[in-house]
């Protein structure tokens, strides 16, 4: 009796160890099946932004490939005329002179030197008339996102008498300065990608700060998990938006912000 | 039991954060790769720039090049960042001065007779008026503001002389470039819309900006 207990035991271990390798391979198998498809949906969207890209490209005249560098200098000037035509304050950014400036009637009123960029493997690869499409006229910016208040705006109610109107005088001055914000901006463009530019004061702030600027990275990872698993759910592609990252100092891209009207025109240079 | 539900607690969640960790890492970069961005890449481009060689392009750009350099003023200018209080005065593309100054608060006052709203605005102007020894007429809301009761249209209490300084620069719809008594404010956002100057400053702006010369505000 003794001993059939002991090998009931026994037998209840390698059955419970067996089961439980069992469980830990579904998992697993699970994990990798689930980031499988994801991948592959992440590649398939990709492959159709590039193809929305190419369509949008069709039809121009062919050129000589070796003129390039030059027709991409032309576009540029001739984009920034274009963007002169306006009213609007604008923006133009050279990544390839590493320079980002405001422009008023084609009179350059800001210009920046960008300290750090990045820029999503989709822009490297695009030229000729992929790289018209996309940068030969004026984007136009449809939506801002930023870590600071872009128009702020405050509202006062007119003092009683002169007491309270001092008061109110003495609490603005108080008001501490803009030191320590961290400036991030996000644009999303009417041609399918995003910029996002960052205050920075140096280059390792730019490697190691915020990067996004307080909060935005995590609710975006966030975001991301979120809507990955939706994606796998419904087998359905995420969405691939490429992107521009720009570092320049922190006053600068609170001035930019702050001056670029809501639909502003910009043009770029890569 | 409880032993096998922390394991199998520890593999998910281990699964969870390698699953995480490809979204939010791997899988861009793999995104970004060339497995994924293939295509694109086009041997012949075109931008209706068909059977112009190097010369007519390189011509055009030049062309481009002395129209985009023309906008820019030739005579004296100024440019105002409302966001840092500074101002930049130029002669063609030449920088001449730049320093301090203070542009509007931003506010909107809520008073029994209505709203005033206290902003520089931005784009271009042109200096219309100068003016030495201006004598600031106070609007109501000066009155207001200062939690005074409003005078009539020609009251006494209105004519101001000295708050804006030795000289104004007028640019239209009640907004000027002026001086100021309060220099301690100077570098912060805090008038009505009009844009301090310190007093050097000011008079460096006066004698250099002409009726006619561009403001340019962001």
């Amino acid at each position: 009796m003794k001993e059939n207990s002991v090998e009931d035991f026994d037998s209840l271990f390698v059955k419970e160890s067996g089961r439980r390798k069992y469980v830990i391979l579904v998992i697993i198998l699970s994990v990798l099946g689930l980031t499988s498809v994801y991948t592959y949906l992440s590649i398939s969207a990709v492959r159709d932004q590039m193809n929305v890209a190419q369509d949008q490209a069709q039809g121009a005249p062919e050129i000589n490939s070796a003129l390039f560098t030059q027709l991409k200098e032309k576009a540029w000037l001739e984009s920034r005329i274009k963007m002169a035509a306006g009213d609007s304050i604008g923006l133009s950014i050279d990544l390839e002179q590493r320079l980002i400036q405001l422009e008023l009637k084609g009179v350059v009123i800001l210009s920046s030197k960008i300290r750090d960029s990045s820029i999503s493997g989709f822009f490297r690869k695009m030229d000729g008339n992929v790289y018209f499409a996309m940068f030969g006229t004026p984007l136009t910016i449809q939506q801002f996102k930023s870590s600071i208040a872009k128009n702020p705006f405050k509202i006062i109610q007119a003092p009683k008498d002169t007491i309270a109107a001092q008061a109110a005088i003495d609490a603005a001055i108080k008001k501490d300065s803009l030191k320590d914000e961290n400036v991030f901006w996000n644009v999303k463009f009417d041609r399918n990608f995003e910029m996002n530019i960052q205050g920075i004061d140096s280059i390792t702030e730019a490697q190691n700060k915020y990067k996004f600027g307080k909060g935005f990275e995590f609710a975006r990872n966030l975001k991301n998990i979120v809507n990955s698993f939706q994606h796998i759910l419904r087998f359905t592609k995420p969405s691939y938006t490429p992107e521009i990252l720009i570092s320049i100092p922190e006053n600068e891209a609170k001035a930019i912000l702050r001056a670029l009207p809501n639909k502003a025109s910009v043009t770029i240079k890569i | 039991m409880i032993r096998n539900f922390f394991i199998y607690l520890a593999v998910l969640v281990v699964g969870i954060l390698f699953f995480a960790s490809m979204v939010l890492f791997v899988i861009p970069a793999f995104q970004e790769s060339t497995v994924a961005l293939v295509g694109l890449s086009s041997g012949s481009s075109g931008s209706g720039e068909e059977g112009k060689d190097k010369a007519s392009i390189e011509a055009d750009i030049s062309k481009l090049e002395k129209k985009l350099d023309s906008f820019t003023p030739t005579n004296a200018y100024i440019v105002v960042n409302t966001t840092d209080n500074h101002f930049f005065l130029y002669k063609g593309k030449k920088l001449i001065r730049d320093g301090m100054c203070s542009t509007g608060k931003n506010e909107k006052l809520i008073s029994a007779e209505g709203e005033n709203t206290f902003y520089t605005p931005k784009g271009v102007r042109k200096v219309l008026r100068k003016q030495p020894d201006p004598i600031w007429t106070k609007p109501d809301w000066a009155f207001k503001e200062e939690g005074l009761r409003v005078p009539s249209a020609r009251d006494p209490s209105r004519y101001e002389k000295g708050t804006l300084g030795k000289y104004k620069l007028e640019l239209g719809n009640g907004y000027m470039i002026h001086g100021t008594i309060y220099k301690r404010f100077m570098g912060q956002s805090v008038t009505h819309g009009c844009i301090r100057l310190l007093d050097a400053d000011l008079e460096a702006v006066y004698k250099t900006m002409e009726v006619g010369s561009k403001v340019y505000i962001y």
